[in-house]
């Protein structure tokens, strides 16, 4: 299971990036939708940074800047977009 | 080749080490702050930025964001095996990583051709300028990227003294790009 962790993890990767075509191509509410995308991108951020990057052996100070960084930003967004 | 591990808890360790982490974080925030921006400038002209979303390619926005998880697998494996001193595998993985981020510069330039060709330049409208400068900025960091892991690839054939922290930290930066388009895309291309 280990030896295929990065596998698995790229697997999911490519599932959330189907899931974020198909909601960007649905009938969905603007602002559900708006939500829905940068929430999947916010996971696919950490996946990468945690599994990829290595991340997740990190000291916390670093797993906390990442989210830290990613709430700033999703939700600064997600406050202007209307 | 020096493959002894660093320890990773420490603060001052984080993977890639510091120096990379704090240039990746002042990337981030660069990346960040120019799309929030263009998210404010999205609420004075909403239409435009409707239409002008509408005239994107998302099917290659999607394909380019494939292109470039696969390549981050693959660099990740190949840092998975040099730590294991399989060399040859990280080799191998390693210019797999290489093939993703020149088909993920390939279909830009397709990509790119077409909107010059419809006169979608970076005066056309203010979407245009930001969908110009942000990915050419992205376009910029994956070219100075597979640069990086060019110099790593003729260390690997040369068998030359290549040690962890410095394939680490190479491993890293390729992974920003990655980082970098994961927001790129999404606020690009989905969502005005």
């Amino acid at each position: 299971m280990r030896k295929n962790l990065l596998l698995i993890v790229w697997l999911v990767l490519i599932m959330l990036t189907i899931c974020t075509a198909l909601v960007s191509n649905s009938t969905l509410v603007t602002k559900v939708a708006v939500t829905f995308i940068l929430v999947l991108a916010a996971i696919k951020f950490i996946l990468v940074a945690n599994f990829f990057m290595e991340m997740k052996k990190a000291h916390s100070f670093w797993k906390f800047s990442i989210i830290f960084y990613l709430i700033i930003v999703m939700g600064t967004l997600l406050f202007i977009l209307k | 080749m020096d493959t002894s591990t660093i320890n990773s808890k420490n603060i001052a360790y984080p993977p890639g080490g510091i120096l990379l982490w704090i240039i990746i974080f002042l990337e981030l925030f660069t990346f960040g702050a120019a799309l929030v921006a263009m998210a404010l400038y999205s609420n004075d002209e909403p239409e435009i930025f409707h239409q002008s979303k509408l005239l994107l390619n998302t099917t290659f926005g999607a394909i380019n964001t494939i292109f470039l998880l696969t390549s981050g697998f693959f660099m990740a494996k190949s840092v998975e095996n040099f730590k294991e001193n399989k060399i040859e595998k990280a080799t191998f993985f390693l210019k797999l990583t290489m093939v993703g981020g020149v088909l993920f510069l390939l279909l830009k330039s397709v990509e790119y051709y077409f909107k010059l060709q419809a006169g979608l330049t970076i005066g056309y409208n203010t979407f245009f300028s930001f969908y110009w400068m942000l990915t050419l900025f992205h376009v910029i960091h994956v070219v100075v990227g597979l640069v990086i892991l060019l110099f790593n690839y003729v260390g690997f054939k040369r068998k030359s003294t290549l040690n962890l922290e410095d394939f680490e930290a190479s491993a890293a930066f390729w992974h920003m790009c990655d980082l970098i388009w994961l927001l790129l895309f999404p606020v690009i291309y989905l969502l005005f």
